[in-house]
């Protein structure tokens, strides 16, 4: 739908290259406040049909009207020349002086909540039909939706009062100016939803348009919300573009290598190993021989510690055997056995008779008891951190795996998982839940290493930036396969631990609650990290919960058969 | 004048009561001295003088064999105490519990762990911990 209207080109609410037959326009916030009440009392007639598709109801006949009285305004603000000096200087316009005195330029007395946005950031996409243009300007500015972030507060924090701002497109005739992050902020939130909302609506022109849009507001953040933002637009533009998922894949050492940045980086791991760890020593209490199969065996981590607690244990160590599974490796070294190695040598270090045994498995569903050898002296102790999810993806795998375990009657399966549901059947659904998730998370990087330090610690950040960095690389992997990726590809399907309480139900376990030793040993290990008082212990029926602030994100729980 | 350098036991019994950082001034006063606070049962003796019930016997066995108690004092020991107990002017005065003994002994392992996957050489390794301990505050060089 087009509408007629010419203006010349160089406004500060600027337009696309008006083409000589299809002059078209667009109108910015300032017509949405004014017009309020019009988008919520109207009904149906004459509505503009590419708004009335994103639910506003805006008259047709009032666009232009508001158009003029833009137009109207932009007189009154002088002309071009200084703008445009303006704009490249970065000044920045204090939103309640221009909403006060936008509000006496158009002479109508109707206070808006908001106010109006002279930004046009969205203009450097470049898409041929510019009327997309309109629609995202509006879809941004939805009066009363107020979807407040969980990093908003933390990016305005971290930004206090400063404005930021971005040079314009080169390419581009068109002025650009910010105003305040902390309303960039709400509004980069709102402009990915919308772009979710698209991409689930299969729109996925408006999607191109609203990803861009959203990765050019991402710059305009600083801190946490700037990388989830990143990170969220990418996924979305990889859906969009059929990118995901990546080939070739990662090789799993570089897998490996990122988790080891994130262990090292924030106490979560550390959390699911040492919780871990504590059930299976109580179940190992006073046997002799026992043995431990993990389903993700990575570079070992957990087990030193365990190694260390059987090594002190009252009345000696036992005999430790340890079976390890991994995917396989893209090169033919067998990375397991050297990880292996290396638990026996801090194994004989610590007087401890260890056994070590890899297999490599694509799936777990692959994994038979048979294979094994379980001996029938041995108290077996099953344990997997963040590896059930992945089995979702297949139908089945699931209850083959849990079945398979529960065959070899092991004394404990000890489970660590992410505490949210990524696994609606809803894109839009799981995608909120998500962007909710990983911004809390992102939000707890964030404070890593910018804590005090300690008495005599000097201040030092002991936590590099690289680090942090590959944190965030491994999290951004993560956030591309929920939203990128479907079917049998998408791997992180994360579920709630009452999810997970039926499934394990269901398939023959039942829960062994965590006793207050793992508890207290927990929250003394989260009391030694930087920023630790944003980090939470919690207990929820026996099983462990570490979050961030007021929200759970792993899991730790434990489980026998019935 | 008393010479206390030919009074060794007497000098011990003086030093066990040091803390970390006297310890490693101590250590600067001449050849002699450094000896004696290179000892690492000084070190056992500042780990864990406060900790009741004391450590069982295999403690020390793990200890040594995973770097001695000097490196868990530098590693581990100090920055746990000093960051469990911020506030605190004298670091070590405190009594510290099993618990806190436990942990400090796990992340001591892993510590020794990571510098087992880092590469090579672990014996006599450098001062500065393992990547895994770094989210604790640096260890100072008390220049021993």
């Amino acid at each position: 739908m087009k509408r007629n209207h010419s203006h010349p080109q160089k406004h500060i609410i600027t337009y696309s290259t008006p083409s000589p037959g299809a002059a078209t326009s667009s109108v910015t916030g300032g017509d949405v406040t004014e017009k309020g009440k019009n988008m919520w009392d109207e009904e149906d007639a004459g509505v503009d049909e590419l708004l009335a598709m994103l639910g506003y109801k805006v008259k047709s006949a009032d666009m232009v009207d508001v158009a003029q009285k833009i137009e109207h305004l932009e007189g009154v603000l002088g002309n071009d020349d200084g703008l445009s000096q303006i704009a490249s200087d970065s000044v920045h316009y204090n939103p309640s002086d221009l909403n006060s005195w936008l509000e006496s330029m158009i002479c109508e007395l109707n206070p808006s909540p908001e106010p109006p946005m002279i930004d046009d950031s969205f203009m450097n996409a470049t898409l041929p039909d510019s009327e997309l243009q309109a629609i995202a300007g509006n879809a941004i500015y939805p009066p009363l939706k107020k979807l407040k972030p969980n990093c908003s507060s933390s990016s305005s924090s971290a930004s206090a009062s400063a404005s930021s701002s971005y040079n314009p497109n080169p390419n581009n005739q068109n002025q650009v100016v910010l105003v305040d992050s902390q309303e960039n902020g709400i509004r980069l939130v709102h402009t990915l939803m919308a772009c979710a909302e698209a991409v689930q609506q299969e729109n996925f022109q408006l999607a191109e348009s609203l990803v861009k849009q959203a990765g050019l507001l991402a710059v305009s953040q600083a801190g946490a919300m700037r990388k989830v933002a990143t990170c969220f637009a990418e996924a979305l533009a990889r859906r969009i573009y059929r990118l995901s998922p990546q080939t070739p894949q990662d090789p799993p050492a570089f897998s490996d290598l990122l988790q080891m940045h994130f262990y090292e980086t924030c106490p979560y791991l550390k959390f699911a190993h040492f919780t871990a760890n504590q059930a299976i020593l109580e179940a190992f209490a006073g046997k002799k021989k026992v043995h431990v199969i993990d389903f993700g065996m990575k570079q070992g981590m957990q087990w030193p510690a365990l190694m260390q607690a059987l090594a002190l244990r009252p009345g000696g160590p036992p005999t430790f055997r340890l079976t390890g599974i991994g995917p396989p490796s893209g090169d033919n070294t067998d990375h397991l056995q050297e990880v292996g190695w290396k638990l026996a040598q801090l194994a004989e270090t610590i007087h401890v008779k260890f056994e070590f045994r890899g297999f490599i498995a694509g799936s777990l569903a692959d994994l038979e008891p048979a294979m094994f050898d379980l001996r029938t002296d041995e108290v077996l102790a099953v344990n997997s951190v963040f590896e059930l999810h992945q089995l979702l993806a297949r139908p089945g795998a699931i209850e083959k795996v849990l079945s398979a375990v529960k065959e070899m009657k092991p004394e404990i399966l000890t489970v660590v998982e992410q505490e949210a549901n990524h696994n609606g059947l809803n894109f839009l659904e799981r995608f909120t839940e998500s962007l909710h998730y990983y911004s809390t998370l992102f939000d707890s990087l964030e404070s890593s290493g910018t804590g005090s330090g300690g008495l005599d610690g000097g201040g030092i950040s002991p936590v590099t930036n690289q680090d942090k960095f590959m944190s965030e690389v491994y999290l951004g992997k993560q956030i591309c396969n929920v939203v990128a990726c479907e079917g049998t590809d998408r791997v992180e399907r994360h579920e709630t631990l009452t999810q997970w309480n039926n499934r394990l139900d269901s398939a023959g376990f039942e829960a062994v609650h965590l006793g207050s030793n793992a508890f207290k040993q927990a929250s003394m290990l989260l009391a030694l990290f930087a920023g630790g008082d944003g980090y939470r212990v919690e207990e929820d029926n026996g099983c462990l919960m570490l979050g961030w602030h007021t929200r759970p994100l792993i899991t730790t729980s434990a489980w026998k058969i019935q | 004048m008393f010479p206390i350098n030919d009074h060794v036991d007497l000098l011990i019994e003086v030093l066990q009561r040091l803390d970390g950082r006297s310890l490693g001034a101590a250590a600067c006063v001449c050849r002699q001295w450094c000896s004696i606070v290179r000892n690492d049962s000084l070190w056992e003796h500042l780990c864990f003088r406060q900790l009741s019930p004391p450590p069982s016997v295999g403690t020390r066995s793990v200890v040594l064999a995973l770097g001695g108690y000097r490196r868990l004092y530098m590693v581990c020991v100090r920055p746990v105490v000093s960051r469990l107990k911020a506030g605190e002017s004298e670091v070590v005065r405190r009594v510290w519990n099993q618990r806190e003994m436990e942990l400090t002994l796990s992340l001591f392992c892993v510590e020794y762990y990571e510098r087992l996957l880092g590469g090579g050489g672990v014996v006599g390794g450098g001062e500065s911990p393992a990547k895994s301990l770094k989210f604790l505050c640096q260890a100072v060089n008390v220049g021993l």
